[in-house]
């Protein structure tokens, strides 16, 4: 017992004493509000004014004007049909998924707008010298409006970029608006009467069992719950190949052999990187909780308001179970590649269909989101590998009966068990085996011999 | 612990890998208090019976008995063991390591603090005690990991090649502490392929080849019943080609200042003396010698094979 305690003491002193851990202790919730501002803050940035020009076809020039207008009138209130699409995404992802593409969408696009006249010369004269004006970067595309654009005649957009998507469908959909109007008018129709009869109802979400109105805030939190217990197992499973290779390169494995049985070793291991794991959580959870102690009430006392997602004391619990579920997993795989190996690269490359399934397991998380109660969340949230992601997302969602978490909690950790069973047993093989690396037909025969 | 009982006691032990025999009935036995050399070619088997003697593995057949008593876990905190393959925990601080290492055989707290700070001490690396491992020389390394290996004070210490990559003064540093390990009671298994070494300090000797034993007994016996055929010369001048007449030297070796020969089978040591005086050559040295661990292992090898 004291041998075994004495490892988890190693692993876990080493670890919280490192700079790496500092680091990613306070990093972490940096890294965070990151990962979920900076999409939104790239797409916000400026991209410089675009220089388009006009070649209007149309009897007399006159669209040119609207277009013109158009295209330099900000925002694209009369889109529903395209943000109608818009919206379903904004609910499911609500904050930073939804942040980032209405931050797209209306995204402050310069442009610059000149008309081009023909003077009797060839279309093709105009557009072979626009071409090189944008080749010489005079210019940055420019449209032509085919004489019956009013009816179905198709506008050609020419530009160095037609890849950039945006941009294009931007302007797209302000021509449209432009000839939209014009038609309109054509058809003495008026527009704000066409505004008034296209006004969406008002709608607000409640939430049937607390009855609070769900900002998006609560699933702006599943999407955090879910990332983050995906980061930490990945970082934490890599913390412990590297622990395992380091003891097997460096030889130290025969020493420690020689003093300790391999599976009081390997445990001890786990078990002490986990409290490390643990412990970072703990800090996050205590900044977390001052944060929303004194935090939220500094910050309203300076007019800002920060309402934080509703957590029920429960789901600690549970996040802690579900957690230490998804690590044990994970890790023991990881342990059992670290001993079949020769460097953490080559470990790496062995994991890489594990570390699949947790990706995957991750991805599971959104359609879960949307319906954690349909035959699909079921499933994936008792697979033993899914499960630490998509049971916590059912939970922080829509919890589901206590006969599911247990049932699927019960899976996870029987699969613990008989993962480790298999892992010490070729631990113990394959850490004394040196130089190359292990195939998988000798891996499976040190499982049935030893 | 009497004397006349075995500290070790190998019987008919067995191992194999699939096919291949790695350690094929062998028998031993260690007396206490002795240096005992396990010495043989890379490859050998030497690595496989160690791992056996401190219960990494266990031996397909054949039964490892120490202090009396059948191998157990609970045994192992008697015995300390320096591995071939050497390593440390690169960014752990030295006295951190040895702590870790101390507790992993149940010694903790003062009792650790105080034989780290005795061994450091005594293998002239006190002032290393805070750095990191990877800030260490590999030979200082090597020095931690000895202590590693004997800083819980057990009664069987086995090292595998211990000497190797350790410059002059830290050879003979080791090789004082291990004669004073020795001088308090303590019995080491020594492992070695360089004979040189294993001749210099060992009292018993077990030469193992391809699996199997060749040869073991005490240093001296084997030594003596191999006779005295061998013969230092330091020669001045010309020889006359007698040392080239295969009817009385049967091989010879021009060292630095000196000539080893051996004496071919039936050949007369003085006739030899006869021969290279009647040749005019001038003879400054001329002395029977015992053959070295090395020569012995070679016969032994070619008779077996």
């Amino acid at each position: 017992m004291t041998k075994f305690l004495a490892v988890i003491k190693r692993e876990y002193m080493t670890r919280v004493r490192s700079k790496m851990f500092v680091v990613t202790t306070v990093l972490g919730p940096v890294m965070i509000v990151l990962f979920t501002v900076v999409p939104a803050l790239i797409a916000n940035l400026k991209v410089g004014v675009t220089r388009i020009a006009i070649i209007d076809q149309t009897d007399g020039g006159k669209m040119y004007e609207r277009v013109r207008q158009s295209i330099l009138r900000k925002g694209d209130d009369e889109n529903e049909a395209e943000s109608g699409e818009g919206q379903a995404t904004r609910a499911m992802n609500s904050n930073s998924l939804e942040r980032a593409s209405s931050a797209e969408r209306q995204r402050e696009t310069s442009y610059v707008v000149e008309p081009i006249q023909l003077d009797g010369r060839s279309l093709e004269d105009v557009s072979r010298e626009l071409n090189e004006k944008i080749g010489k970067d005079q210019l940055d595309g420019y449209i032509i409006l085919p004489p019956d654009v009013l009816q179905d005649g198709e506008v050609l957009y020419y530009g160095r970029n037609v890849g950039d998507v945006f941009t294009r469908e931007q302007i797209r959909d302000r021509i449209s608006r432009a000839v939209r109007d014009q038609r309109m008018e054509n058809e003495k129709i008026d527009r704000s009467l066409i505004s008034k009869i296209n006004k969406p109802v008002n709608m607000k979400a409640k939430n049937s069992e607390s009855g609070r109105t769900e900002s998006g805030g609560g699933f702006f939190f599943v999407f955090i719950v879910g990332f983050l217990v995906y980061i930490m197992i990945i970082m934490y499973g890599q913390v412990i190949l590297a622990a395992v290779v380091e003891e097997k390169e460096t030889r130290i494995a025969e020493m420690l052999f020689s003093s300790i049985r391999s599976f009081p070793l390997m445990l001890g291991k786990l078990i002490g990187v986990s409290l490390v794991a643990l412990t970072q959580f703990a800090v996050w959870g205590l900044a977390f909780a001052a944060f929303a102690v004194y935090g939220v009430g500094m910050l309203a006392d300076r007019g800002m308001n920060v309402s934080l997602p509703p957590v029920p004391p429960l789901f600690f619990i549970y996040f802690f179970f579900f957690f230490i579920l998804g690590y044990f997993i994970y890790a023991t795989v990881y342990a059992l590649v670290g001993s079949m190996v020769t460097t953490t690269q080559e470990g790496g490359q062995l994991a890489m269909p594990i570390l699949f399934m947790l990706i995957i397991g991750f991805y599971f998380a959104f359609p879960v989101i949307r319906s954690p109660n349909s035959p699909l969340a079921f499933w994936v949230s008792m697979f033993p590998f899914f499960s630490p992601i998509t049971m916590l997302v059912r939970i922080v969602t829509q919890t589901p009966p206590l006969w599911q978490i247990l049932l699927s909690l019960g899976i996870g950790y029987a699969t613990v068990l008989l993962l480790m069973w298999v892992a010490a047993r070729i631990y113990r093989i394959g850490m004394l085996m040196y130089g190359k690396r292990a195939t998988i037909p000798e891996v499976l025969r040190w499982v049935r011999q030893a | 612990m009497t004397d006349n009982g075995s500290t070790l006691k190998l019987s008919g032990v067995t191992k194999r890998f699939d096919e291949f025999t790695a350690v094929n009935n062998l028998s031993i036995q260690v007396r206490p208090g002795r240096i005992f050399g396990l010495i043989g070619p890379n490859g050998a088997g030497k690595t496989t019976t160690i791992r056996m003697i401190v219960n990494i593995t266990a031996p397909d057949e054949g039964t490892i008995e120490l202090f009396g008593q059948k191998m157990s876990a609970e045994m192992q905190d008697r015995i300390g063991y320096l591995p071939e393959e050497r390593g440390l925990y690169k960014k752990m601080k030295i006295a951190d390591q040895l702590r870790f290492f101390g507790e992993l055989k149940n010694v903790k707290g003062k009792q650790a603090d105080e034989a780290i700070d005795r061994w450091l001490e005594r293998m002239k690396l006190t002032e290393w005690k805070l750095k990191k491992a990877s800030e260490l020389s590999k030979g200082m390394q090597q020095k931690i990991q000895f202590i590693a290996a004997v800083m819980h004070d057990p009664d069987l210490m086995i090292l595998d090649e211990p000497f190797s990559g350790l410059d002059p003064v830290a050879q003979e540093l080791l090789k004082d502490v291990i004669l004073e390990l020795k001088a308090a009671g303590k019995t080491i298994i020594f492992s070695t392929h360089q004979m040189e070494v294993a001749e210099r300090i060992c009292d018993d000797i077990c030469m193992i080849n391809k699996s199997q034993k060749v040869l073991d007994g005490s240093l001296r016996q084997i030594k003596s019943s191999f006779g005295r055929n061998s013969i230092a010369l330091r020669i001045e001048g010309g020889t006359d080609g007698v040392l080239e007449d295969q009817s009385l030297v049967a091989k010879y070796e021009i060292r630095a200042d000196e000539i080893e020969a051996l004496l071919a089978e039936g050949a007369n040591a003085q006739e030899l003396l006869k021969r290279l005086i009647a040749s005019g050559a001038s003879i400054g040295k001329f002395e029977l010698v015992e053959p070295s661990l090395n020569d012995i292992f070679i016969a032994k090898v070619g008779e077996s094979q």
